[in-house]
Order: structure tokens, then C-alpha cells, then sequence
């Protein structure tokens, strides 16, 4: 009973504080649309939604006040790629649900299932201001197929699913999951020939009597259907070539993740309209599909009219979700990207890739209040949000790494042990 | 060596000893490197860098500051240097100047680029045949070609400790190399570096030994494996003093071990869980040895007094954490909690794509501890991956700062190295320009990446 009432409470005062009117003042609002930059803004917020963007706006009567002091505010940010969610510590194998191992799922291997809202990774990205977070899975046992992604909206107490059934995803070439001894060429075919049955299956679902093959093509036929877009996770430039291909054979939405020699096709991705979704610190070649990887690939795409969004290093992945992808849209801009486009990428740009701008990436009336303060420029790795808004309530940053460091803190009290604190 | 210098034989030869660096009293157990260093400077011009922001690595920042490099050594710094008339003359214009970054913990060379899935297995970095391996050098693991270290070079690495892997409890010696190309890996090593041996606990070394079968199985039997080994060590030393007659005959190993207990290698400890750094140090105490760094050690943080009380330092990464349990309680603010102990913190890189970032990866960790309210000066920080750093190598009267009588390396920055935005314009080692990015003649790269069609310019 007293619990239920805690819950009720919680509840009671989440919706109120939605309910409420916030108006951000002070604002240098980076609104990532035609409005550009504007210093002294106000930003006002009802009902979880920005109301409006502008100077010399009147703050209604009784809402409630953040004064940004000048600081820079953007939308929150977006990720588009990763294991938030499903993998909580490399080593325990129970919290580790991004591959289907075994299962005989193949395409229609589905991760929306395993989602933990609660994990600790997701409020260290909140806290990183990090409000939606594209959620991949990594593997299944019939290569290419990695199963179906989702995507997460970030908040608190815990997280909630955005929207499940969000993209296919497939994996070709040196990094894909049946490894270098099946020819990528293989799984082109593979790939090839399951659109092609799930277009004869969509037309007869009863034609197909393995129930695990059917269910496998029609979790596929979105995709041919164009509902739903086609991930390839691939790096080398022949490989993006027959993305290119494929997705024109199929007329397929697909999307290119990874992409690291995308910068040698920038023309031939614009002008079919084909996104690339990529880790902007990648540099090196760190295995023979990525020889040409290049510094300046974000920049060149950008520059040649290709749509880019971004996702954290390797390293980052997911226990930095937001602050690794950040860091990277920041060398980007050392490599020759604007600064600009930069934060598209990690703002803007997701929200049109993953079929959410009409809510997410801008900030202009209409768009949900999902909100960064920084404390200094956005890209820069030594600044960090000051407050982060989600549908226009400001959310707690303590993250369970914050209360390791103020447990041990220098100056904390000796007289009990750090158990105590 | 071992036979020609006993007792009181070459009275000047133990002297010089001392005067080299072996503690006070102790004999060397080492032999001369038996494959020295053939490391030549590139030529190079007397230069001057005027009008820069400095950063020495000492501590101190110079504004509007000038630093003259003649015959490879740094010989002035101040912001009163009048240009010689024979010296270079460098406009920073602003731009700023740090020492030569130190990585002691690099992969470069043993765990090359690019990955051959057939093949890689551990590459290069791990003989993981036995636990103890002291007698390896990680200098025969290493690949000169790797493109690790002219992208290092590009992010300001001068100087870099390849070691080898972390399963083996003894791993073997490091190779610390100056990261200049070469024909051969001699033509890197650092002439005359002190010896350094790598050192592992926890997690590694258990599990690839006891999923075989092998002992270490837990983290009991890995403590009882260093003991089993200093003492064989102690007994091997304590022989090598004793009648020629008796004397062992030479085990490379115990050799390499001995140095240690007589204070000439310089330990290198992969660890990280704090409770076993506490082991560790316990363990070093025993046996009366001391230990350089404990490497990577995510909680470094809980017990920073424990580091501080005992001259170790921590050579950890920014905010890498979470990706085992070990690493699960790692914070950003484990470098700068560090410090503040009173402790030497260190950044290093492990991994190729951080170590030509250590000026970012230290300007995040450093953001972290200036949000928890420590005070950390950008020429405190800087220390983190220079002169820090050169003190674990035995190194600090050569490298790691901007004083005048050491090694001219350093960067010349576009800007404040703890931007994103920033990179190393110039980079020198003894005094020679390395590395400059404005110009494609004075920018090593690795044979691998020639003729590779997918890296023709673009229109």
C-alpha cells in the first residue's frame, strides 16, 4: 500500500511538472534550423513541447524560469548506434542480449524484447545529454542478418521504448558475423535471395511451410515494402557500392552504417539519397576494408551532399554513448566539417535518418522539450551540460559514477569507512 | 658481465653503476642491452620557437614564451630569449608548446595494424605459453610498419613504452622507443633506457590460465605465483654474490626479476581492481621492491593515499569503464582524484586510436575533476603525459619536460591542446622536426599505406 502511493506520487509530480510552462531564458539557442543562432533567446516549453524560439518573447505568468546565462542550448542529442540496453558489462554473460546466438530467429531476431530501461549505461548517456538512442543488435546465426534495431527514448526514472520495428539490420564484408572464411560476395547473394523470397512470400504467405524460414522473410517484408529501412553495416568502398546497387534493385530505404570508405562514393550516396550513419573519430585502418578510411570522411560526404549522422567509437560505444559520439562530431570539425554540420549529425540529421523529425532534432515549436544547457561549446570535450531537459523537466545528471566519486571523495568526512557514504 | 665485475674487483665500474642509477649499494645484476640501441637523430637545425604559450611540463606556463633547441638539447626557456642569429627562428604566434607526450602503455608494433583475421590471435602481444615470461623482450614482438606510430606521431607521442601482454603473470620487458622511423626496431629504442618489466594481475592472467587448466585459476593463486618467483629470485641473487664456484648458471628470467628486487627494472603493473593493487603493493613491500605504475587500474581513485603513500603511480584512461567487471566501477575522475592525493597520475593509451588523442583524453579527464571542483591547471595537467610519465621510464632527467639539458622533444600545437580542435603542427625529437603537418615530406607513414588505390586523393 505505502508503495503504491510512492508510485502514485512519483507519477502524480511527473505530470504535473509536464503540464507546467518552463521558459528557458538567456538562451543562445543553436536551433539547428533556418533561424540559425540566436543569442538572448527565450524558449518556451508547455506540455513537454517547445511552444516557442525566439528574442523578446514574454514568459507567461507562473512558469517556471532557467536562466542559461548565455550558455549555448541545443537540442538534446541523438546516437544512432549502439547496444543501449542490451549490453550492461562485456563480461556478464546475463546482460548481454545483442546477439540471438543459436535461436534460428535470423532477420526477424527482434531486440525490443531484452530492452533493460534500467540500465546504469543509459543514465550516464542522459546525464550526457543523450535523449534518443537508435539500438542495434549485433548478430544472429544466418549471416548477414542481425535482427530488428529499436529505438529508446532516454529518461528518468528509467527509459522507455521509442519505437520498436525501427530498421533491418545486415552486416557484409570483413566485419560481418559469419566471419572472414564466407566470402562477402556470399552474403550478398544470401541477402539478394531473401528479399526475393520475402517478395514471393508476401504475395503467398502459404507458400512457405518452415515456420522458421517464414517467419525469418517476413520480418523482411516491410523492407521490401519500403516501411522499413534497410541498415548494412559495411566499411569498404565495393561493399557500399552494392548497397548502392541493392537498393536500387530493391528500391529499398537503406541506410549505410560504418561506411569507413564512403568518402570515395559521396556523389554516387547523394545523389540516391542514401544516409550514412558513421563514427567520426575513425582514422585508421584498422582492418583491410577500412585501408582507405579517412579523418575527412564526415566532411567530404557532407560537402558532397550526403545526409551524416554519427555514432561513438568503438571504445564508447556504449558506456560513453553520448559523450564518445560527441567527442567525435568535435574532431570532425578538425578534419574540415562545420561546426555546424557537426552537430546536425548528432542532433538534426539522426531525427530525419530514423523518421522522427517531426519531434526530435530542432529546436522550433512543435518539437518535444528534449533540451541541453552546456556549460560551454558543445563539441568541445572539455564542456559538459549544465542541464538537460527532458520533455521540458530537467532531469537528475547523478549517474552511479557520480556517487562512486562523491563516496570517495577526498574531503568527505573519515570517521566510517566509504560504505557508509 | 655477471663474472667480470664481483665484489671488489672494478671498484669503478660498481661507482658508475651507482652514478647511473642503481640504488645505492646494489650491484648490477644486469648485463650490458644485449642488442643496444642503433638510433641516430635526424638532421637538424639550432631553432628557436617564439611568441608560444608553454606549457614545460614542470609545472610551470610561460605566456608569449620562447624555447631554443641546439644540437638536439633544449638549452633555454624563458620569455626574455633574444634569437641567436644562427638559430631558426619559429612564429608560434600564439600557438602553443608542450614537451613530447610519453605513452608508457602502447600496443604499437605487437598488435599492428591492419587486423588480419587469420592471424591476429593475440598477435604479438602475449607468449602465452607460461605464466612467468621474464626473460621476453617486447622489442622482438614488433612490427615497425604498424601505422600506429605515425598516427601517434601526428597526435605529439614522442616517446613510447611498448610492452608486452597482460595474461602472462611476469610478461616480459617493455621496449621504449623513441617514435622515429627506423629500418629495424634498434633504430627506435631509446639509447640506454632503463630496463622495465611488465607485470599483470587480476582477470588476465586467471582466466586464460585456469579456463587451461594452469595455474593462476584464481586471484589467490596469482599473488602465490609472485611470491614463488621473487623468491626464487632472492636465492638466484643471493647466489650470484656468493663463491664464483657456486654461482647459478645464468637463468634469463630470474635475471630480469633480480633487477627487479635490486631496484634497476622498473615494474609496469596491469591491474585493476583496487583491493589488488593493495595485494600487489603489499606484495612489492614484502620483497622490498618498488613499483613504477600500476597500469589502467579504473579504481585507482579508492585508494589514491595508498598510491601516494608509497610512489607509485597510476597510468589510467580517461573514461574507458564498464566493459568487464573489473572495469565497472572506472570514473572519469579517477585521474584527477589521483592527483589530488598527492599521487602521480598518468594517461596512457593501450589502444593505437587513443594514443594520438592523450592531450584529449587528458583534457576529459581533467574537465572531470575541474566539475567535481579540484583545481587543475593546464600546466599541472600536462605533466600527466610528459613528465609523469618519463619518471615511470627512469627517464625524467631526459625527457618529459622543458628544461634546459634535456632531450629537445616537443610539440608545437595549432592551439590550446586541451581543445578538440587542436592539433600538432610541428613535432621534434632531439631537436629535429619529426613531424609537420603542413608538409607531406616530413610526415612518416607506415609502408602499408602505399599504392593502396582506396587512398587516392580526392578531386
Amino acid at each position: 500500500m505505502k508503495l503504491l502511493s510512492v508510485l502514485f506520487l512519483v507519477a502524480f509530480a511527473a505530470a504535473s511538472a509536464k503540464a507546467e510552462t518552463t521558459a528557458i531564458i538567456n538562451a543562445r539557442a543553436v536551433t539547428m534550423t533556418a533561424a540559425g543562432t540566436i543569442d538572448g533567446a527565450t524558449i518556451i516549453i508547455s506540455e513537454g513541447r517547445i511552444d516557442a524560439v525566439g528574442e523578446g518573447l514574454t514568459v507567461p505568468a507562473g512558469a517556471r524560469t532557467i536562466d542559461a546565462s548565455g550558455r549555448p542550448v541545443t537540442p538534446a542529442l541523438m546516437n544512432s548506434g549502439s547496444q543501449l540496453g542490451l549490453i550492461e558489462l562485456g563480461s556478464a554473460r546475463d546482460t548481454d542480449d545483442s546477439s540471438a546466438g543459436e535461436s534460428g530467429l535470423g532477420a526477424s531476431f527482434d531486440v525490443q524484447y531484452a530492452l533493460n530501461l534500467n540500465s546504469v549505461l543509459i543514465r550516464v548517456a542522459l546525464a550526457d545529454g543523450l535523449a534518443r538512442a537508435v539500438v542495434l543488435p549485433l548478430g544472429t546465426d544466418q549471416a548477414p542478418f542481425l535482427g530488428i534495431g529499436a529505438l529508446l527514448h532516454l529518461q528518468t526514472p528509467a527509459a522507455v521504448l521509442g519505437q520498436h520495428g525501427l530498421a533491418a539490420m545486415v552486416r557484409i564484408g570483413g566485419a560481418a558475423s559469419g566471419g572472414p572464411e564466407q566470402s562477402r560476395a556470399a552474403h550478398w547473394q544470401l541477402l539478394r535471395n531473401s528479399l526475393e523470397d520475402a517478395r514471393v512470400y508476401a504475395a503467398d504467405p502459404g507458400k512457405y511451410a518452415m515456420a522458421g524460414n517464414r517467419r525469418s522473410l517476413a520480418a523482411l517484408v516491410p523492407v521490401v515494402e519500403g516501411r522499413m529501412p534497410l541498415v548494412i553495416h559495411t566499411l569498404r568502398e565495393s561493399d557500399i557500392r552494392q548497397a548502392v546497387a541493392l537498393a536500387d534493385d530493391h528500391g529499398l530505404r537503406v541506410i549505410i552504417y560504418g561506411g569507413n570508405e564512403a568518402w570515395r562514393v559521396a556523389d554516387l550516396l547523394a545523389t540516391k539519397r542514401i544516409p550514412v550513419v558513421l563514427d567520426p573519430s575513425a582514422n585508421q585502418p584498422a582492418t583491410f576494408d577500412t585501408v582507405g578510411t579517412r579523418a575527412d570522411n564526415a566532411a567530404i560526404l557532407e560537402r558532397g551532399g550526403v545526409t551524416i549522422a554519427f555514432v561513438a567509437s568503438r571504445l564508447g560505444q556504449n558506456y560513453n554513448t553520448a559523450a564518445s559520439m560527441r567527442e567525435g562530431a568535435g574532431l570532425a570539425v578538425a578534419n574540415g566539417l562545420s561546426w555546424e554540420a557537426a552537430l546536425a549529425a548528432i542532433t538534426r540529421n539522426p531525427a530525419r535518418i530514423w523518421g522522427i523529425a517531426e519531434t526530435f532534432g530542432t529546436l522550433e515549436p512543435g518539437r518535444d522539450a528534449d533540451i541541453v544547457i552546456w556549460d560551454g561549446d558543445p563539441l568541445e570535450v572539455m564542456s559538459a551540460p549544465a542541464v538537460v531537459l527532458i520533455a521540458g523537466v530537467p532531469v537528475s545528471l547523478a549517474t552511479r559514477q557520480i556517487l562512486l566519486r562523491d563516496r570517495y571523495a577526498p574531503d568527505h568526512d573519515a570517521e566510517l569507512p566509504p560504505a557508509y557514504r | 658481465m655477471t663474472d667480470y665485475c664481483l665484489r671488489l674487483a672494478c671498484p669503478l665500474f660498481l661507482t658508475f653503476m651507482m652514478l647511473a642509477g642503481s640504488p645505492a649499494g646494489a650491484r648490477s645484476l644486469l648485463p650490458p642491452d644485449p642488442y643496444p640501441s642503433t638510433y641516430e637523430p635526424l638532421s637538424r637545425q639550432h631553432t628557436i620557437i617564439v611568441n608560444a604559450t608553454i606549457l614545460d611540463g614542470a609545472g610551470a606556463r610561460f605566456e608569449r614564451g620562447s624555447v631554443l633547441m641546439r644540437n638536439g638539447e633544449l638549452v633555454a626557456i624563458g620569455t626574455d630569449l633574444t634569437p641567436p642569429d644562427d638559430a631558426v627562428i619559429i612564429d608560434a604566434d600564439g600557438r602553443w608548446v608542450t614537451p613530447g607526450i610519453v605513452d608508457i602503455h602502447s600496443h604499437a608494433g605487437n598488435a599492428p595494424l591492419p587486423m588480419e583475421f587469420r592471424a591476429y590471435d593475440g598477435w604479438d602481444v602475449n607468449e602465452g605459453t607460461d605464466p612467468n615470461t621474464a626473460h621476453l623482450f617486447a622489442e622482438h614482438g614488433i612490427y615497425i610498419q604498424d601505422p600506429n606510430f605515425a598516427t601517434a606521431l601526428a597526435g605529439g607521442v614522442t616517446t613510447i613504452q611498448v610492452l608486452p601482454g597482460s595474461v602472462n603473470l611476469f610478461g616480459g620487458r617493455g621496449a621504449v622507443l623513441k617514435n622515429v622511423p627506423g629500418r629495424t626496431v634498434q633504430d627506435m629504442k631509446f639509447p640506454d633506457a632503463p630496463v622495465t618489466l611488465k607485470m599483470a594481475c587480476g582477470e588476465n592472467p586467471r582466466g586464460y590460465y585456469g579456463s587451461r587448466g594452469i595455474a593462476p585459476a584464481s586471484r589467490m593463486g596469482i599473488i602465490a605465483g609472485y611470491r614463488s618467483a621473487f623468491e626464487a629470485a632472492r636465492e638466484y641473487s643471493q647466489k650470484l654474490e656468493g663463491k664464483k664456484a657456486e654461482r647459478p648458471p645464468r637463468d634469463f628470467r630470474l635475471e630480469t626479476l633480480a633487477g627487479v628486487l635490486n631496484g634497476e627494472v622498473r615494474v609496469h603493473f596491469h591491474c585493476y581492481r583496487a583491493d589488488e593493487v593493495a595485494n600487489v603493493i603489499a606484495v612489492a613491500r614484502e620483497y622490498g621492491f618498488d613499483i613504477a605504475a600500476f597500469h589502467h587500474v579504473p579504481t585507482a581513485y579508492k585508494i589514491a593515499p595508498l598510491l601516494a603513500d608509497n610512489g607509485v603511480c597510476a597510468a589510467v584512461w580517461s573514461d574507458w569503464w564498464g566493459f568487464k567487471m573489473e572495469a565497472y566501477d572506472g570514473i572519469r575522475e579517477n585521474a584527477a582524484l589521483v592527483d589530488r592525493a598527492g599521487a602521480c597520475a598518468i594517461i596512457h593509451s593501450d589502444m593505437g586510436e587513443l594514443a594520438q588523442r592523450l592531450n584529449i583524453e587528458t583534457a576529459k579527464a581533467v574537465a572531470a575533476g575541474r566539475r567535481a571542483g579540484l583545481d587543475i591547471p593546464h600546466e599541472h595537467a600536462i605533466r600527466w603525459i610528459t613528465s609523469n610519465a618519463a619518471r615511470t621510464l627512469g627517464l625524467e632527467d631526459q625527457i618529459g619536460s622543458l628544461e634546459p639539458g634535456k632531450n629537445a622533444d616537443l610539440v608545437l600545437w595549432s592551439g590550446d591542446p586541451f581543445s578538440v580542435y587542436t592539433k600538432a603542427d610541428l613535432v621534434f625529437i632531439d631537436g629535429a622536426i619529426i613531424y609537420d603537418r603542413q608538409d607531406p615530406a616530413r610526415q612518416p607513414g607506415s609502408d602499408l599505406m602505399l599504392g593502396q588505390p582506396a587512398l587516392e586523393d580526392i578531386e
